[in-house]
């Protein structure tokens, strides 16, 4: 599963940065077209809820989904299986 | 189903200000009634008037979005007309505890069978930050400019002498805990009070010096005394953090209760 953040929806208020267990998102440096600084995303892959929430068939970790105000945060399957080297910090 | 189909995504965005934490109450509320399997058609959410109670109207069940302070009276009918509907009110700290003081008191008393989430975020946010009862004393808000000079209104307290049969109080900041308490609440008979502490960076945060989201969120956090733990240090004698506020599961009996599902 890939983590990404409608930017459409996302206001900016940084609650994800806050909560994510891994830092995945990090403070968005430029605004986007609306004037909005969305976060930026450092190594998704290492997101829990994106290694594994296939395997467990539900939805783990995800508070950064529960946290975000806006609904802007969600996991899309990713087009085919393509393997990347994850490296987790603990 | 999944917490996302019960959005109705043609609304969205919604109102609410950058960083307002009621977007993250209605995650929760939603995950806890979408883990209990209930349908569409047998859930209906009510609110008065408010930030806090345009929530409803950004879920797909029926809704009522009633006058202001009167979501208790509305919700009371529709529970007393059918009791096979569970319905979950929505409410803010100026709705429940200003203008619908008695409505909430009284439906305490009644013990009717709804699960009531308060966003309090102590203050009236929607007009523009006025003082509510729960704005702490010391606090500014354009109508107290010199600082809130009143006590505040503990509402956990309040809906616990009242007789209310599940009483609780999360933040916006604990989400999980939150979803597990409204849960709880939902599967309760009689009527649940979930008390969720939300930022409201736009009128709040801004006149009580806590610039950004970031820091109203990390009071809430650092100020947030489990009940466990404060049960601990009442038995031990021990002071009590100054500014805290209990956190926690504050009651939870068995009353007889009205307008239980047979
Ligand atoms: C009878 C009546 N009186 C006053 C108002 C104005 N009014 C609208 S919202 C509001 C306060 C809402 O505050 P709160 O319930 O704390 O919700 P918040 O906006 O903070 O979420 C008031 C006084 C009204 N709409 N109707
Ligand atoms: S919590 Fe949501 S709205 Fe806030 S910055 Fe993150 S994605 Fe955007
Ligand atoms: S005024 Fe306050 S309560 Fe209302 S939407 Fe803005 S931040 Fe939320």
């Amino acid at each position: 599963m890939k983590l990404v953040i409608d930017d459409v929806r996302c206001k900016g208020c940084n609650l994800c940065v806050m909560v994510c267990p891994y830092h995945i998102f990090q403070e968005g440096r430029r605004p986007n077209r609306r004037g909005v600084f969305v976060p930026e995303l450092d190594r998704p892959e290492r997101c829990t809820n994106c290694r594994l929430s296939q395997l467990y068939k539900r939805r783990l970790c995800g508070v950064c989904q529960t946290i975000c105000p806006d609904q802007a945060i969600k996991w899309v399957p990713e087009a085919k299986h393509e393997p990347h080297k994850v490296v987790i910090e603990y | 189903m999944t917490v996302e189909d019960w959005f109705r995504h043609d609304r969205l965005p919604h109102i609410f200000c950058a960083g307002c934490g009621n977007g993250s109450i209605i995650n929760s509320t939603l995950e806890a009634v979408d883990s209990l399997n209930w349908k569409v058609d047998e859930t209906v959410f009510v609110s008065g008037i408010g930030c806090s109670s345009r929530a409803p109207g950004y879920i797909v069940t029926d809704s009522l979005h009633t006058t202001h302070g009167r979501a208790l009276a509305f919700a009371t009918g529709v529970k007393m007309a059918n009791h096979d509907l569970n319905v979950v009110v929505f409410t803010g700290d100026g709705d429940l505890s200003a203008i619908g003081g008695n409505h909430f008191i009284h439906a305490c008393r009644r013990n009717i069978d709804l699960t009531v989430i308060c966003m309090n975020n102590q203050i009236y946010g929607m007009t523009g930050g006025q003082g509510s009862p729960c704005t702490p004393t010391g606090a500014l808000s354009t109508t107290t400019p010199y600082g809130m000079d009143e006590p505040a209104f503990d509402l956990c307290d309040l809906a616990t002498a009242a007789g209310a049969n599940f009483v609780s109080r999360w933040t916006s900041y604990h989400v999980r805990e939150l979803t597990r308490s409204i849960k709880l609440g939902l599967q309760k008979p009689g009527l649940s009070f979930i008390e969720v502490m939300v930022q409201c960076p736009t009128n709040y945060g801004r006149r009580n010096r806590l610039r950004d989201v970031e820091a109203m969120v990390s009071k809430m956090r650092d100020h947030a005394l489990l009940k466990e733990k404060y049960d601990r240090l009442v038995a031990e004698r021990k002071p009590i953090p100054e500014g805290s506020f209990v956190v926690g599961t504050l009651t939870d009996r068995n009353l007889p209760a009205l307008g239980v599902r047979r």
